[in-house]
Parts: structure tokens; sequence; C-alpha cells
């Protein structure tokens, strides 16, 4: 047991807009950990900042204890080529007075440390099919080279075949494996939200961010999620969710902490942040 | 097609259309994995097609053709694949084809080896795939466009105005031809300008590369290329190295077209800035790809083809055509009118209205790679009738 996640003093700053503001935060192994709060409050700009898709304005993201921003991992992760050339646009650009230039944000390297998310609007490859939407969530844990793609080489071969496999059983883990042939935009919209949970596991993540799963879901959906995200739990990811069923965030949360104009305003067991006076100023407005 | 996995049979009591289906599939199934054999009879007759058509001139034009196709099959990766608007496809083919002129022929007195530069030339082009995609990588849809498009332009003008090194505007004359060394007794063979010899080249060539391409196609990579064409955010966080995967795509594309440019000087004899100009060949190829159908090989190569035929015969040929009809009607009304010199200089826009034609017909291209989805939605629905008739 330990800290997966931590942030330290998080700030995103949009223009003159402060989205997220000093927000603390330890998601611990094994949890299921919730974010909620009213809409705006900063919770999916936060996951972004996790997820390595905006850079954080200032503070520190630790991920088991290492920042997911470290510079290092940065020139590993780009060719030696391209590499060269940041150097030499970097060393222009300051000549220039322009700045240093700025490093590409890496979300496929924070996937490869073991964080994996889904998003609000679900985001899924519509035009390839259910089984090869899940392969693609393997992608990082895949060592075919482009000679082996190539060339068709024996490894290539035997990794393929084993992928596909594994994809299957995920398939059969979230309950889709009938529709592993079809177009991923065919599928109902539960089915969906289902197999880009199975996407995002394929990356064999430690940590599993969820934005809003519930979303648009009808009561029967909403007990599966919850026997899902449950099962998830009990293979020993841990679980951090942004949700607004508050049902379903008090059924299955062991913590909770609430976001309002970008600060954390309440953190704890669901019953305390249920009582909380802010969290429901925060929601239900002051009374007059 | 990567093999499918198929669909778990009805259990209990197969009805008489689960058994009909059950065949049907089957049918298919083998049809599509067992489809080698009329590949290998076109494969057969492309071979032969030398000895059966003795005219030179048809081989010339088959073996133009096999250029073009193999031009369409490279950009069909940067576009079809990846979904990267690549308008520059000339500057790779330009490369191509001076890196060969420059280091074949009288021009440096360096005469490296054909079959070597065949190779070579392919990693010069990939080279600038890379450079080309390192800046606009940050860039999407209209405007990587615009700094391809641009890239496109500066080439065959670079190639243009260093006149010291590439001829300048009359080009280099005199590019090697290739041989067939002497070795192990075989007499050696010296190409000249007899087409036969470039023909079996460039069928070798697109055979090889339409494996290779296959391969890409079900491999990691093609996935991954995809997905980014698909939902570029989605298949970052999914964990796709979005920038290795474009340039990979760049550099890819960009060696067919390697392979293509060093085949063209070499049989042209001759390279010139002109050749590779945006209305000469990027266009041309991605309105091949575009037609044909993005991201299906079969597709792309009847589109290639079909543009190919549009161009360098039916719109030639046409005032010809249409002079003749002309004269076999003769219909009062068009007496004194010369139908042959307005399809002359209408060339472009009758071209353009087939064009807008074809796309209005079909948005998607004449052989789509959606054809699988047709057929798994026909398989769909006949589960549904199916259901409908268990349940009554």
């Amino acid at each position: 047991m330990g800290t997966v996640l931590e942030t330290r003093g998080v700030s995103k700053r949009f223009g003159g807009l402060l989205a997220v503001n000093e927000v603390d935060l330890q998601v611990e192994e094994g949890e299921i950990f919730a974010m909620i709060g009213p809409n705006g409050a900063g919770k999916t700009t936060m996951f972004n900042m996790i997820a390595g898709l905006y850079k954080p304005t200032s503070g520190q993201i630790l991920f088991r204890g290492k920042s997911i921003y470290p510079i290092r991992e940065f020139w590993r992760n780009y060719t030696p080529l391209l590499a060269g050339y940041y150097a030499v646009a970097d060393r222009v650009r300051r000549g220039l007075g322009f700045g240093p230039m700025p490093l590409a944000l890496r979300p496929h390297a924070v996937t490869t440390l073991g964080i994996a998310r889904t998003f609000q609007n679900i985001r899924l490859f519509s035009f390839m099919s259910v089984l090869e939407n899940v392969m693609v969530g393997e992608h990082c844990r895949m060592h075919a080279q482009v000679y082996d793609s190539l060339l068709r080489t024996p490894r290539a071969v035997s990794e393929e075949r084993r992928v596909q496999e594994r994809a299957r059983d995920l398939l059969k883990f979230v309950g889709l494996e009938r529709y592993s042939e079809e177009y991923a935009r065919n599928l109902p919209y539960g089915h969906q939200r289902r197999l880009e949970i199975a996407r995002a596991l394929a990356s064999g993540p430690r940590l599993l961010m969820l934005d809003e799963p519930a979303a648009g879901f009808n009561p029967q959906e909403k007990v599966e999620l919850i026997q899902l995200i449950q099962q998830i739990r009990s293979q020993g990811v841990t679980i951090f969710l942004i949700e607004h069923d508050m049902k379903v965030v008090m059924e299955i949360s062991q913590r909770i902490v609430v976001l309002d104009y970008g600060e954390k305003i309440a953190e704890g067991p669901p019953e305390q942040v249920r009582n909380d006076p802010r969290v429901v100023e925060a929601y239900l407005g002051k009374p007059a | 097609m990567t093999a499918r996995s198929q669909k778990p049979a009805p259990s209990s009591s197969p009805s008489v259309a689960a058994r009909i289906r059950g065949t049907w599939s089957a049918g298919t199934r083998a049809f599509a994995r067992g489809s080698r054999v009329p590949y290998i009879v076109l494969l057969l007759l492309l071979v032969a097609f030398p000895f059966i058509d003795g005219n030179q001139s048809h081989i010339g034009i088959a073996q133009d053709a096999g250029r073009w196709i193999l031009l369409a099959l490279g950009l069909n990766i940067v576009v079809g694949y990846a979904g990267l608007l690549d308008l520059g496809y000339a500057a790779f083919f330009a490369i191509g084809a001076y890196s060969y002129a420059m280091l074949a022929s009288g021009q440096f007195n360096v005469h490296v080896p054909f079959w070597f530069l065949l190779l070579a030339s392919a990693f010069i082009a990939a080279l600038f795939g890379v450079i080309l995609g390192a800046p606009t990588l940050r860039l999407r849809g209209d405007y990587l466009a615009i700094v391809t498009l641009g890239f496109g332009e500066i080439v065959p003008r670079v190639f243009r105005n260093s006149s010291k090194f590439t001829g300048g505007v009359n080009g280099i004359v005199g590019v090697d031809q290739p041989f067939i060394p002497k070795v192990f007794g075989f007499p050696g063979y010296h190409f000249l300008f007899n087409p036969v010899p470039y023909y079996y080249v460039i069928l070798a060539v697109l055979v090889i590369s339409i494996l290779l391409i296959i391969n890409l196609r079900n491999s990691r990579l093609g996935r991954a290329w995809m997905a980014i064409r698909e939902d570029e955010v989605a298949a970052a966080s999914t964990g796709i190295n979005t920038v290795t995967t474009k340039l990979l795509a760049f550099a890819l594309g960009a060696s067919f077209s390697g392979f293509a440019g060093t085949y063209y000087s070499a049989y042209l004899f001759v390279v010139t800035p002109e050749a590779f100009s945006f209305q000469a060949v990027s266009i041309v190829v991605l309105i091949m790809i575009v037609l044909g159908g993005m991201g299906n090989i079969t597709g792309v190569i009847v589109g290639a083809l079909i543009i190919y035929a549009l161009q360098s015969y039916v719109l030639v040929q046409l005032p010809g055509w249409l002079n003749s009809l002309q004269s076999s009607i003769n219909l009062p009304f068009l007496q004194g009118v010369d139908l042959g010199s307005y399809a002359q200089d209408s060339k472009y826009l009758i071209f353009g209205i087939i064009l807008v034609g074809i796309m209005l017909l079909r948005p998607q291209g004449l052989i789509p790679s959606a054809q699988r989805k047709v057929e798994l939605e026909l398989g769909t629905q006949d589960e549904a009738v199916a259901d409908l008739r268990g349940s009554a």
C-alpha cells in the first residue's frame, strides 16, 4: 500500500481564468477515489493535467513518487534526430528572444507509466473494429519495430497473436466479446463506454481514471457499471473517477474530494463529504 | 485481410436460415482467405503481358501506369492510413529522381549502379520525409496541407535554381540506364530504350511494395496510424507516440516515391524540374487515392489506373473522337463548329467534370475500405431477422 498518485499545489491558468488553483490530492493504492464538483469546477482540467494533455501552470504531479514531467524522459522519447531539431530550434528561439522551445506534452508516456483514462465525451476510434480499438490500447506494451511491421517477422506475428488474445479476454471481461468485429461507432452508447474502459485497461494500468463513466446511463446500467468498476479494482487497479451521479459516487468510493471554482473545498469519506456545509453550499447555493 | 474470428454459432437447434447463413459465411470466409488464386492468375497474366502483346508502346504505357500506382500507394500511407493531408508528395518523387540522376550520370561523373540506388533513394526520400515531417508535427489538417504544399513547391524550385548541381531548367540529360552485370556466366544485359525490362522492374517493385504495405496495414504501426487518423488525442492518451508514428508515416510514404523517382529518371534518361510540379504530380496522385478509395490498396490501384487512363488516353484522344463523330453523323447545325478544338481547349474542364461526377456518385471512393462495414451491417441485419423468427 502507498500513494499511487499525488498532486502538490497544482494550478492551471487559461489566460485570465484560473481553472485549477493549488490542488493537493493523494490517491492511495487500491482505493476508489472520486472527484466531484459543480460544472466548471476544474475536474476534467485536473484529469487532463494528470494524463499529460495539459501542462500544469505550477505544481507537481507525482505517480508512485516520481514526477510525470521529467525532462530526461522527454529527450529519451524523442528520436535522436528530432531531439537535435528541438535543440537547434530552442537555441534559435532563445537567441531571438522568444523564450525556450515549449516542450510538447507526451500523454503516451504517461500511459506507458501506468495511468490510463477514459473521456467524458466518448473518444473511440469509430471506424476501427471493437477488437482493434482494444488492441490499440496495448500499443505501448508491444515491441514490434518498423521492420517487424514491414516484414511480418515471426516475432511480430507471435506478438500480434498474443495481443489479440489478450484483447479478446478484455472484451469478455467487459462483456463485449460478441461485438468484437463490429465498428466501434455502431455499438450502443452503453457498450461504447465499456469499450473505452476495455481500451484503457489494455495498457495494463495501475491507475484507471474514469471521466463521468455513468453519464447517460439508466439505473440498470449504473448497477452494472458499479459491478464492473469493483471487479476492476479487485484486480489491483486503483480507480480515480469523476462523477456527477451522487448515488454512484456515494456507493462505490472510499474517499471523495470536492472541487469548486478550481479549489479543493472538502475531502474525506462519503458520509463526511455529504454533510459538509461547504459542499452543500457549492451544490445548492448559500442559504438566503 | 486479417484473420477474422467467426461469430459463435447458435448452439441450440439451428434453423434453416441459420444453417444457410452458416454455409454462406463459410463460403465468403473461404473466398476471403483462399482468394490468393485470382491474384496469382492476375500476376501471371501481368508477367506474360509483354509476350502476349508485342507492341512496345503498350508496354511503355503499362510501365508508366505502374509508376503512378507506386506513387499512389506511397501517398496512401500518409493520407489514407495516417490521415495526414500531404499536398507536397511530388517533392519526394523529385528527390528520388534527382538523387539517381545526380549519382548516376555524367553530371558529376559518378556512376552508382541503378539497383543500389533504387534502394538507397528510398532511404534518401525517407530522410527528407522526416525532415519535412519534424516541423509539421504540431500542425493538423488544413495547416499541414499548406506547409506540405509549400515544401512541394520549394523542392523543384531548388532543383531548378541550383543549376551548378542539377543542370537548372534543362535538368540532367544522359542519366545512366540500368543494366544487369555479367555474373555467373550470365551474358549481361543493357536496358537501353526497350520498355520491356523496365516493365518487369516496376512490376517486381510493385509486387514487393504491395506485400510490404499489406503487412504494414495489419501491424502494430498500421493500427497506430489508423488510430491517429480517427482521433489523435485519444490515440496519444491510449499510449501511442504520435510524434514518431506520424514521422514514420511521412518517411515510409516518401520512401515509395523514392523508388518511383529513381525508376522514372532511369527510364526517361533525363530529369527536368518541370516534371515535379504540383499539378503534374502531387494533386494527380491525391486525386487517384481519393477517387479510388482512401486506405484501400485495391481501390488506390484502380483509382490510379482510371486517372492515368483518363489523363493520358481519354483526354488525349477525345478531340479526335469528337471530330470523327462529327463527320460521321454530319448534323447541319454542327457544320463549321470545330468540336475537336473545343475539347482540346477545355480538356481540364472535362477532366474536372468527370471527377466531380465520380465523387458525387461515390463520395467514399470507387472501392472504399469500408467494404467490410457493409458486410458487417448485412451480417447483423441477417441476425436480427433470425432473432425475430426465433421469437415468433
